[in-house]
């Protein structure tokens, strides 16, 4: 019940902040796919480096716990450009599908009937994704300080000092 | 040209996302996530009219069809951005967005097939990347 209720305010958080940050919208989705504008990679990469500082701090502090998913090639590469393709002409991702219809965008619900479908049509196809795809490539759980063998931080700082970089240029380029 | 409320800095609104995620997995040990809602829900919906089928798939045992922290964050997440836009006289009701107008004309049926099949091949995708 509890994870219910954190859920409930963790996403009107999230939603709430989306929204403020116009990376809802058909438009801006597709302008950043154009590399028209960049809103969306503003929103995102300044979110992930935030997060990125925070969650490895409470890691470092026995707070939490990294959740890690496995790196499948085959599978990674080939269903991200699935995604791409779909994500494209649908202008929505799963999680900002909601939050468009939340600000009126509706023709996100056909997005969101189009994503139920495409769940329920992955869920018949699971043994067979099992049994070519999904071995293809497979590194296991592994993450970017583990393979180069080095500290965290040391990967870290680095992608907030060029995520920094490339803000600098969006600016100056106006993108 | 319409006004469009208070948008807010993509940056500051990012940032505060981030300390947003940060909350959630030090006091909801929870890390952000969408797609699997759509498994959950899409085996829901089938539980209603095939449920020997759903029992019978390996993926909606993995996955069990249920209502869970995500589907909240979710629903969370349409609540959220309602409340911001109405709050900033940014909502509007629209059913063919305008970039998809300029190219595929103002048919709110072809916008909606389009949509459709869009979020079924980028679900697909998602599911198959695990993300």
């Amino acid at each position: 019940m509890n994870d219910l209720i954190y859920g409930l305010i963790t996403g009107l958080l999230f939603g709430f902040l989306l929204q403020k940050g116009r990376v809802l919208r058909h438009e801006k989705q597709l302008s950043a796919l154009l590399l028209k504008d960049m809103t969306i990679i503003k929103f995102m990469l300044t979110s992930v480096i935030v997060a990125m500082v925070g969650t490895y701090l409470l890691v470092d502090l026995g707070l939490a716990k990294l959740s890690i998913k496995a790196t499948i090639l085959g599978a990674n590469i080939i269903g991200g450009i699935v995604f791409g393709l779909g994500w494209g002409l649908l202008g929505y991702c799963p999680g900002t599908s909601a939050g468009a219809l939340g600000e009126g965008r509706w023709d996100a619900i056909w997005g969101i009937g189009g994503m139920l479908a495409g769940a329920a049509i992955y869920a018949e196809a699971f043994p067979a994704m099992k049994a070519t795809v999904l071995t293809w490539g497979d590194l296991g759980k592994i993450t970017l300080p583990q393979v180069l063998g080095i500290n965290h931080w040391l990967v870290i700082v680095p992608i907030v000092a060029g995520s920094l970089l490339l803000f600098r240029w969006f600016e100056k380029k106006g993108l | 040209m319409q006004t469009d409320g208070k948008p807010w800095s993509p940056y500051l609104a990012g940032a505060l996302s981030g300390l947003v995620s940060i909350g959630s997995v030090w006091f909801a040990g929870k890390y952000f996530g969408a797609s699997t809602t759509f498994v959950r829900t899409a085996g829901m919906l089938e539980q209603a009219v095939a449920p020997e089928r759903v029992a019978q798939l390996d993926y909606f045992l993995k996955n069990v069809p249920k209502v869970d922290w995500q589907t909240m964050f979710v629903v969370g997440i349409f609540g959220g951005a309602l409340i911001a836009s109405i709050g900033d006289a940014s909502f509007r009701y629209q059913a063919v967005p305008p970039l998809w107008e300029r190219r595929f004309g103002p048919s709110k049926i072809r916008r909606g097939i389009g949509a459709f099949l869009g979020g079924t091949i980028a679900m697909f995708g998602a599911r198959l990347a695990d993300g």
